[in-house]
């Protein structure tokens, strides 16, 4: 099981339970504890309006990496007159080097559960799916079992509470591409489709599943509703960054070791970093890689940097899977920008040429860098491109896959001197 | 607008003769071949001659090797033109008649020729049963249909595809879509769960970012059990 990082005593901890809490899977040490208080006072005080209000209050933003602000969803799928509505618990965790979503429905799937149900019974949905990764056994044996408990007790499946409401509830194992992690994707995949995103306008808090208002969030977001509800959004407003309140999971990579941690939004990220473990003697930190796979590298004098949305799109990275990774001296930048590009070019769905192309190109020119055959025009073409990509994007995974190469020429140009690379090998060129 | 006039087209003249005389670049296709994009798919485009018309011979060449069966091929129509289809094969059932194919000039089947193996159909009739033929259950049916078979048979994708009423070019392109799902057999069981835990791209990112961390010679936990 993942190693959760020691936080200091007093950051706040919303998502993930205290160190030494009851066995995770059982409901009535949760419900003693709290669980399952949010949704009903949810349902028997405060009532659509007031919970939507309540929830906007709290300035809640989703944890699915772009920050977009939980409540909108919620008003637009409202505001569309249909006759059913669904909810998706995003909780497949795209980045296979992030354990965060994984590591929150483990260890407190009665919180995604129970935010599952608000959100559900705020937009009126009576079905809601937590997806999840196919492989991952453990994860959907415990979900389904946390599901099958909280069933029987009366918080989900019919008249929910007393309310009326039904919320029937399920896991959906989805598996086999990286792009599942983009809201529109997970959907066509849960429809039992070819895996691509769609044009947005229409959301899919308009037209989404079965082409009914649909509200995906990731489960980040989901767990922190009952906090919410049962603390109050002032409260919950006043924890974080001004602009994004609220506590988000973290998976830290350093040479000293690796874990998951629960931090305040806008906590700088030296502080992040440091949680990971010293490095060792001798050795100083070169770059963090922020965001997963498609994510940004920054400098070790941009590490007071606050952990937000906004500040980290500004930087040129982005909180995307929660993943930082701290390298030192030791790596070599333009090898681990050439993984990184070639990753997001492989997993690209082919749906949108700039995508496709593009991301081939990209990978093309960190290619020849690596090689040591670099042409004199390869920065001004990856920067005229990747602009392209940004300018032309169907979807989020086209914009970031941009941000590998252009964080590392921003920052580290000096990695992509010819000089440090290695002699060119000249070979027949097969064509062109 | 140019402050000079004429400047854009001077500009225009001087790109046109310099690709003049620029080394002319054809790629010699079969014996050279691009590097296309896995997820490539193509675009079909009939080709005219100077004289406009149309260059395409109605060889079947295109159609047969097509892999979905996507194309399909109904020789010349009442106006003189000929025809390519989009979907699937089965919908141009009647073009598929003998008597058509023979006055197409294509080769006629072999009824005792089975261009792919059969399968026991059993087992996927009951987990098509069980999600009641909903082609909105696809991803399901062919996860169940590979943990059944080991992979996904022609003959279990045929079938899918006449009882849903998929077409099954669709099938084909959701199934070819998801890197778990295979269409031959797993040389092992063992093989067979390798790829299925660790994808190949995920297995590259993940130790890129070992290496980057300095190898396997630190403290921590170890990728997903």
């Amino acid at each position: 099981m993942t190693r959760i990082l020691k936080t200091p005593a007093g950051w706040p901890t919303i998502l993930l339970p205290r160190a030494g809490a009851a066995d995770p899977t059982d409901l009535d040490a949760a419900v003693a504890a709290g669980a399952f208080d949010g949704l009903r006072r949810a349902i028997r005080d405060l009532g659509g309006y007031a919970l939507v209000a309540a929830v906007g209050a709290s300035r809640l933003r989703g944890r699915g990496g772009a920050g977009f602000p939980a409540v909108e969803k919620w008003r637009t799928a409202r505001s569309v007159d249909a006759p059913r509505r669904y909810l998706v618990a995003n909780g497949y965790g795209a980045d296979p080097a992030s354990e965060t979503d994984r590591t929150l429905l483990l260890r407190n799937p009665f919180a995604v559960i129970e935010g599952a149900a608000i959100a559900a019974y705020a937009i009126d949905a009576a079905e809601a799916f937590i997806a999840v990764r196919a492989e991952d056994a453990k994860v959907i044996a415990r979900v389904a079992a946390a599901i099958g408990s909280a069933t029987d007790a009366g918080f989900l499946g019919h008249d929910v509470l007393g309310s009326g409401h039904d919320i029937v509830m399920a896991v959906r194992p989805v598996q086999g591409a990286y792009m599942l992690g983009e809201e529109t994707v997970l959907l066509k995949a849960l429809q039992g489709k070819r895996g691509q995103p769609e044009q947005r306008p229409p959301h899919p808090a308009e037209r989404g599943l079965d082409g009914m208002p649909t509200v995906v969030h990731n489960v980040q977001t989901l767990a922190a509703l009952p906090w919410i509800i049962r603390e109050g959004s002032e409260a919950f407003a006043a924890i974080g960054a001004k602009d994004s309140p609220g506590t988000i999971l973290v998976n830290v990579r350093t040479p000293a070791g690796e874990g998951v941690a629960e931090v305040p939004i806008g906590t700088k990220l030296r502080d992040i970093v440091k949680l990971g473990g010293r490095l060792p003697t001798g050795r100083e930190i070169k770059a963090v890689l922020i965001g997963g796979p498609s994510g940004g590298l920054l400098p070790a004098d941009l590490l007071d940097t606050p952990y937000d949305f906004d500040a980290l799109r500004a930087a040129g990275a982005h909180v995307g899977s929660g993943s930082i990774v701290v390298v030192d001296d030791r790596a070599d930048l333009v090898e681990l920008i050439g993984v990184l590009t070639r990753f997001c070019s492989t997993e690209a769905c082919g749906k949108s040429i700039p995508c496709r192309i593009g991301t081939r190109r990209l990978a093309e020119i960190v290619g020849r860098r690596e090689a040591g055959l670099a042409r004199p025009t390869d920065g001004r073409d990856a920067t005229d491109l990747a602009a392209d990509m940004v300018a032309s994007a169907l979807c989020d995974h086209e914009r970031l896959a941009t941000l590998p190469l252009t964080s590392g020429m921003r920052y580290f140009g000096s990695e992509f001197d010819d000089a440090r690379r290695p002699a060119p090998v000249r070979t027949e060129a097969t064509h062109g | 607008m140019s402050l000079i006039p004429g400047l854009g087209l001077a500009k225009g003249m001087a790109l046109t003769l310099r690709r003049f005389f620029e080394p002319k670049v054809t790629i010699m296709y079969p014996e050279v071949r691009i590097d296309v994009p896995p997820k490539f798919r193509g675009r079909l485009q009939l080709l005219y001659d100077e004289w406009g018309t149309i260059k395409c011979e109605t060889c079947f060449q295109c159609a047969q090797a097509c892999p979905i069966e996507c194309i399909d091929m109904g020789g010349i129509d009442t106006r003189g033109r000929y025809h390519v289809h989009w979907g699937a094969a089965e919908t141009y059932g009647e073009r598929r008649e003998e008597s058509a194919l023979r006055r197409s000039g294509r080769p006629v089947p072999d009824p005792a020729f089975r261009p792919f193996q059969a399968v026991d159909l059993g087992e996927l009739d009951r987990i098509l049963e069980e999600h009641d033929h909903d082609p909105a259950d696809m991803l399901q049916i062919l996860d169940e249909t590979q943990a059944a078979y080991g992979y996904l048979p022609v003959a279990a994708l045929k079938q899918i595809s006449h009882v849903t009423g998929t077409w099954y070019a669709m099938i084909y392109g959701t199934a070819s879509y998801y890197a778990h799902l295979r269409f031959e057999p797993a040389a092992s069981t063992e093989q067979a769960r390798a790829v299925d835990d660790h994808r190949p791209p995920e297995a590259t990112y993940l130790a890129a970012l070992d290496a980057a961390l300095g190898g396997n010679d630190r403290p921590g936990t170890p990728a997903r059990a």
